[in-house]
């Protein structure tokens, strides 16, 4: 693969912030984004599909009398294209409108050390190397069962790298790397059809388990055959990492961004230091987490990552911010501003956000309920109220738990409820913790969920 | 003297590109063998607001350029998508897309083949009604404030507003090896406004969108105070509503969740590339699944609607494409390799956000077709169940299990509607609830909307008001 430099990224950061003072910003910010990233897919059953994707570009902000304009191209060898690019931003702040609550842009500050996010082994992977993973998978799902078909899946590596400068001296590099293989399967036996099951790895550094997922995504589809209908009724719910980030992407997380707290939107307004869920539940904001998926040594504002205790014991700690939201109640930003790359603004996001885990195994937690549900996946926790975080969703695929036993697939049960309310009813923790998404986590036990069958 | 020096340049620099594309895909099928080859470039340029509450978060404004490459080589799929349309890196390019499709290849079980398309050249340009490009940014920037005080200044229970813009202009270019040459202007007009109300610990949230190709024209329509209130509207009467009930129930859906009901639980199934997955349509073509008064479309060529092109990203002209014929499935939606697979005809479904992703079959316009029904009919026989009217979310799975979920219903109670109730979702099987639909009403609206399948496409989608005898309520109470 073939990235730009470190110095010429810097370089072009540099020379982006010095333009647009000198053209009369009163403070600048510049942002260059690259991205490779190298996929082998998997489509019904055969490999058939292989891409190089190759993403870059600058993104500049530009505050003129407390207006902030942005703007972004990804002409990137080009003089002229760069200055149009830093001269938008600047026509953009000056038709924008001043915001009393800029406080300006971050300085300078030294970073902690991350660790495991970046891997030459990952960076020298070609699409042959991906094949071979993607082949491993296909193989071991297609021998283990003939009633599963795999879908859709496949074997992808990603380097990317970030450089920020910004009028106020901070000037950073990073780097990193990703790796990940995938697996989705149906499961298929006379007229019935399961729902999509899945499974995958994500690593920063190269350790993957082809076999496993191919194993995994077979079992899943295969025990989700024979699907019935199940009582109505309020029940114990275990749910796994996958169905646990669904749901809590859409609601908790958004009620611990200091943004939503300010403008009114979370339900965690004023209840720092207050007891909002279960004594068992200590979830940290770990922008430093070792290998995890959001670990950078800076956010999309060159501020350093940190770990932020969220929920201790149970009682609510603190919200996370961003430079802007935290400046607004003369804070410090807590490292967690996100960007989409070169092509958005930073916004207020978690990292990786860690539920601590409890010393049961899950076989040991199954075993214990005299009645329940394993819920794998969510459909629709997307349309969950982000405010008031109820919920109405169905999940597919989920299984019964019948006297510390999983005993049948379920068909199409719906799961309604509140989840600041299941939070102080999480009564289980198992000790197998994954990453998902932004989320670190093991599966959870919530008491009393209500359960619509039919 | 010339007067018109800048058109001649515009001309000038478009054949530089067809030149530069043309040898791209000389150099594919030439060089490295590629049995098609396509690429698509595009010079795009967007516009895009954030507001909350009356703050302008950012104004921003972006140069999105890119190329992307597909080859079918020893009939593997091989992409590469690149940020520049200069020739050296498209020379590279071509040879990473080529050695991808070959790598590919190595444990390819059946080669994929593509249906035969009519060879096209054309030069498609847009005729905005108002050029989004040609409104200074502060007008837009003042609509947005507007539209934002009207939802803020509406009722004092209204605690936050979050307004998006969005505004695409630009040209994309498409060449494959059967001699298709396509330049086509695009427009899309996008807005989002979301209202959050608070009252005694109780959360509201309601969510408006706008979207349009024909212009910016679109918000002398859906101007500030009809869009603001109906948004505002919404979040503050939700205050008193209650929770639902959850079981089965008989529901009237509104046009609006009919749509969704169309695209999601039906629409995805039918994407011919999810039907060969194993989706449950698979094996149902020229079967009954509905019942008589079902009747789906899909179709790109609506004039101005947010789902609506002239040609797709295969270069395939978009048709009306009928799929359910009187509950019978008539048709799927297509790309050249599902068509040469169904040995159907093209409907040119295949569609790319942007030259980041490859084409993928997507829908465009989806709807039902109005019947005869009134709505006092639709609701006057119904003892009790929920008029769902307009919804927040939707999923689908193979399967057919459905997911809507809704951010405005009211109970019916003795054939009238009644009171409001809030974060409702309905659910349930495709084919089992296809069958339930046994009133079709009159009326009819299509709604614009983002659909997501790895990518995001524009699309829109309606239909009339229907009953459905019964369906899976989510509700707490």
């Amino acid at each position: 693969m073939v990235a730009l430099k470190q110095q010429e990224m810097l370089r072009l950061t540099e020379k982006a912030v010095n333009l647009a003072q000198k053209r009369g910003a009163d403070e600048a910010e510049a942002y260059v984004y690259h991205g490779l990233t190298t996929s082998v897919n998997i489509e019904r059953g055969q490999i058939a599909r292989s891409s190089r994707i190759i993403d870059r570009g600058l993104g500049i902000r530009a505050i003129v009398n407390k207006a902030i304009g942005f703007s972004y191209t990804n002409i990137l060898e080009n003089e002229a294209a760069i200055e149009e690019t830093v001269l938008k931003a600047l026509n953009s702040a000056k038709a924008s409108k001043p915001d009393k609550d800029w406080h300006g842009l971050p300085t300078k500050k030294t970073f902690s050390p991350v660790e495991g996010t970046y891997d030459d082994n990952i960076v020298e992977l070609n699409s042959e190397d991906l094949v071979k993973i993607a082949a491993v998978m296909l193989d071991t799902a297609e021998k283990a069962d003939t009633r599963v078909f795999p879908i859709e899946g496949g074997a992808g590596a990603s380097y990317l790298c970030k450089a920020i400068a910004n009028s106020n001296g901070v000037e950073d590099f990073d780097h990193g790397t990703i790796v990940e293989c995938s697996l989705a399967t149906i499961a298929k036996e006379e007229n019935e059809v399961t729902p999509v099951c899945f499974e995958f790895n994500i690593e920063r550094k190269y350790d993957m388990n082809p076999e496993w997922v191919g194993k995994e995504a077979v079992r899943l589809a295969v025990s989700a055959l024979k699907a019935k209908r199940t009582e109505t009724k309020n029940t114990n719910v275990v749910f796994t990492q996958f169905a646990l980030q669904q749901l809590l992407h859409f609601t908790l997380i958004n009620a611990v961004k200091a943004d939503y707290v300010q403008r009114n939107q979370s339900a965690f307004k004023g209840k720092i230091g207050k007891k909002v869920a279960s004594e068992i539940v200590t979830i940290y904001d770990d922008g430093l987490f070792d290998g995890g998926i959001r670990t950078w040594k800076f956010d999309g504002e060159g501020i350093p990552q940190q770990k932020t205790p969220i929920i201790e014991k149970g009682v609510l700690r603190n919200y996370i911010y961003d430079n802007y939201a935290a400046k607004k109640e003369r804070k410090e930003s807590t490292g967690n501003a996100s960007r989409a790359g070169y092509l958005s603004t930073p916004n207020v996001e978690a990292t990786n956000f860690r539920i601590m885990p409890g010393n049961k195994s899950p076989e040991e937690l199954i075993s214990e309920l005299k009645e329940g549900l394993l819920v794998y996946f969510l459909q629709g926790a997307h349309s969950s109220n982000p405010a008031s975080g109820e919920f109405s969703v169905v999940a597919t695929p989920a299984w019964k738990i019948e006297n510390g036993e999983i005993t049948y697939a379920t068909k199409g049960a719906m799961l309604t409820g509140n989840i600041f309310q299941a939070l102080t009813n999480v009564s289980e923790l198992a000790s197998n913790e994954r990453k998902v998404g932004e989320l670190v986590a093991p599966w959870v036990l919530v008491k009393n969920v209500k359960v619509i069958g039919k | 003297m010339n007067r018109f020096p800048f058109k001649n340049l515009q001309v000038r620099r478009g054949e530089i590109l067809k030149d530069l594309l043309g040898k791209t895909i000389d150099v594919a099928v030439q060089r490295f063998g590629a049995e098609y080859a396509e690429v698509r470039a595009q010079k795009l340029f967007k516009t895009m607001l954030t507001l909350k509450e009356e703050r302008v978060e950012a104004a921003k404004q972006g140069i999105e350029n890119g190329a992307a490459l597909r080859m079918l080589v020893n009939g593997a799929w091989g992409f590469a998508s690149v940020g520049t349309l200069n020739a050296e890196t498209l020379k590279n390019a071509v040879s990473d897309a080529c050695k991808m499709a070959k790598a590919a290849s190595l444990r390819l079980k059946k080669p994929i083949k593509l249906v035969e398309a009519k060879a096209v050249e054309d030069k498609v340009s847009m005729t905005p009604r108002k050029d989004p490009s040609k409104i200074p940014i502060e007008d837009k920037i003042n609509t947005a404030l507007t539209t934002s005080n009207i939802i803020l200044g509406y009722d004092r229970r209204i605690k936050s507003c979050t307004l998006d813009y969005l505004d695409l202009t630009g040209t994309t270019y498409f060449m494959n090896n059967d001699g298709t040459y396509i330049e086509q202007g695009k427009l899309y007009i996008w807005s989002r406004l979301l209202a959050t109300a608070v009252e005694a610990g109780v959360f509201t949230f309601s969510r408006e969108e706008i979207g349009s190709t024909a212009g910016y024209k679109v918000f002398d329509i859906e101007t500030p105070e009809i869009v603001g209130e109906r948004v505002a509207k919404r979040s503050v009467e939700q205050l008193k509503a209650k929770s639902p009930k959850g079981g089965t129930f008989p529901a009237v859906l509104g046009s609006n969740v009919v749509g969704v009901f169309v695209h999601e639980a039906f629409g995805h199934l039918a994407e011919a590339d999810l039907t060969l997955s194993g989706s449950v349509l698979l094996g149902k073509l020229g079967k009954k699944i509905a019942s008589d008064v079902v009747t789906f479309y899909d179709d790109g060529s609506i004039e101005g609607a947010f789902g609506s092109f002239k040609y797709d990203d295969e270069g395939v002209p978009a048709e009306k494409t009928l799929l359910v014929k009187n509950g019978v499935v008539v048709g799927l939606m297509h790309n050249r390799e599902t068509a040469q697979k169904f040995n159907a005809k093209l409907t040119g479904n295949a569609r790319a956000e942007d030259f980041r992703f490859e084409p993928i079959i997507r829908m465009r316009n989806t709807f039902m077709e109005p019947k005869d029904h009134s709505f006092e009919e639709l609701v006057e026989d119904i003892k009790f169940g929920y008029y769902f009217k307009s919804f927040r979310g939707g999923q689908a799975n193979l399967d057919g299990t459905f997911q809507v979920g809704i951010q405005e219903a009211y109970e019916i109670v003795n054939g009238e509607v009644g009171a409001p109730v809030r974060n409702a979702s309905i659910s349930g099987n495709t084919l089992e609830t296809l069958l339930k639909v046994d009133a079709v009403g009159r009326d009819f609206e299509l709604w614009p909307g983002r659909c997501g399948k790895g990518q995001t496409a524009f699309v829109c989608d309606g239909g009339p008001h229907i009953r459905v005898k019964e369906v899976l309520v989510g509700g707490s109470a």
